[in-house]
């Protein structure tokens, strides 16, 4: 990196990681959520 | 494949391609001169605010279309985009204040992109919030559709009150946040990037969509 | 048209009848009134920052609580007594049956910022009375945009769980353009600049009201459908 660049860097990786997180997260709870619905129906039905 | 399997596939597919972002962004794409390493926030969070917006948009389509149509796979469309919505709106206030910190000096500035990201945050919050205090769900269908229209309506006057505002007073901006032109290489990042953020939407909304039509929200 | 505003008429009338028999709404909206400026005024340091900054903020921000006072009860009343179900089965529409509310609670507003005014310049010594008619104006126009989406709003919440939070929570972010270009341009009316200096500002707050009155007339009867 040239000299004279700002060391924001931390910044950068904070965004980074709290975005992975959020969006990991998200995904997780959906696929979380389907599965007890769906068993819930399986247990219903079954 | 049911539903919730297509958007789960999907889901995983465009975090997959989140990552090949990250590497892309962080790796091989130059640090910007003025701003440094932080720039490259600007990479997730201009398509979380596209993602975000998008989200909004087809709330309030649907919003309206329910309401026409009265067809409540509309309405559930809408719950589905909208809380997908509220979490985009999550990434947008989370990466925007880490960006503005570094360039701005400041956490938080009342600019007219930043309180715009803030106000929708609170309608997507306002419009769950009402969606869960109704039990009846044709009510609760009709009143999360007014909400949704009316808060699709608003979003223009919101950007065009805070940036009046702004222009007359303006902020005093150390570096400008967001380049007019970028180099090439900055821009397919970018552009890549809107691609993963609009899968990803997909993905979530078929997923949560899923969700409601077995009667779970 | 003519039955249209004659019903408006008849059930904002109502309204108000009940309103001043029992007279608590106003009551309290006249006495957190009082009692928000009073605040301003002892929290405020004299020699730090001139009254005429603080000024049109701490106006707007008395008449937007007011405001959210007078909203609640708009429809609380029907609910408590099943009275909306009576109404709603009377021969007047939708539109004139939200019209008489929102005529209702925009004399509600009205008179509390009246009040609210007249102690801002007893307390603030802010010499509104050489800009009356403009300020009037902004007034008007800042009150009738998120006053129609407060009526559409409680309309609903009435019928919710928390419904006293839900409005405020809910209403929050259509206040802001109002409020934002109201203060823009007290202070500028403050300040002795002449209105046309605000041309831009008005013509926000116009289209706002514009825009949102017609809708939520278009959707109130949305909301009210069984």
């Amino acid at each position: 990196m040239p000299e004279g660049v700002a060391e924001n860097g931390g910044y950068m990786i904070a965004a980074y990681i709290v975005t992975a997180v959020i969006l990991l997260g998200y995904s997780v709870l959906l696929a979380r959520r389907t599965r007890k619905s769906t068993s819930r129906r399986t247990d219903v039905q079954g | 494949m049911t539903l919730a399997q297509r958007g789960r596939w999907i889901t995983l597919g465009a975090l997959v391609l989140l990552a090949g972002i990250y590497v892309r962004a962080l790796r091989f794409t130059p640090v910007e001169l003025h701003q440094g390493p932080a720039q490259k926030i600007f990479y997730l969070h201009v398509p979380a605010a596209w993602s975000a917006m998008l989200s909004m948009g087809f709330v309030g389509l649907a919003s309206i279309l329910f309401l026409i149509m009265k067809d409540a796979r509309l309405d559930r469309f809408a719950a589905a985009s909208a809380e997908v919505g509220t979490t985009f709106c999550c990434v947008m206030l989370t990466t925007g204040p880490l960006w503005a910190r570094p360039i701005w000096g400041t956490w938080w500035t009342w600019d007219a992109r930043l309180t715009l990201t803030l106000m929708l945050f609170f309608l997507f919050i306002g419009y769950q919030v009402l969606r869960g205090a109704v039990t009846d769900s044709r009510l609760r269908a009709n009143y999360a559709a007014v909400v949704g229209i009316c808060g699709l309506i608003l979003l223009p006057f919101i950007h065009l009150s805070v940036y009046l505002f702004r222009t007359l007073h303006p902020l005093p901006i150390v570096l400008k946040p967001s380049a007019p032109s970028l180099p090439a290489s900055m821009l397919v990042t970018l552009l890549l990037s809107f691609g993963v953020f609009t899968l990803l939407y997909v993905g979530f909304v078929m997923q949560r969509y899923a969700l409601g039509e077995t009667g779970d929200a | 048209m003519r039955e249209l505003l004659r019903h408006a008429w008849l059930i904002a009338r109502k309204d108000l009848q009940l309103e001043f028999r029992s007279r608590t709404a106003l009551a309290s909206a006249f006495v957190f009134t009082a009692l928000v400026l009073v605040i301003f005024e002892y929290g405020r340091d004299p020699t730090a920052v001139p009254t005429i900054d603080l000024a049109p903020s701490i106006l707007w921000v008395t008449f937007s609580f007011a405001a959210m006072l007078g909203l609640n009860r708009a429809f609380q009343a029907e609910l408590e007594n099943q009275a909306l179900d009576g109404l709603l089965l009377a021969p007047i529409s939708r539109t004139s049956l939200f019209w008489g509310k929102f005529g209702a609670n925009l004399v509600f507003v009205a008179l509390v910022q009246i009040v609210g005014v007249l102690l801002f310049v007893l307390f603030f010594n802010v010499p509104v009375w050489r800009v009356w008619l403009p300020f009037l104006l902004v007034c008007a126009l800042a009150t009738i945009g998120f006053i129609a989406v407060g009526t559409l709003f409680s309309a609903m919440v009435v019928r919710t769980r928390f419904a006293e939070l839900m409005l405020p929570v809910l209403l929050l972010p259509f206040l802001l353009p109002p409020l934002i270009a109201a203060v823009a341009i007290t202070v500028k009316l403050f300040a002795g600049r002449p209105l046309s200096e605000s041309a831009g500002w008005l013509r926000l707050l116009a289209g706002y009201d514009l825009a949102f009155v017609s809708l939520t007339t278009l959707l109130f009867p949305a909301t009210v459908t069984e």
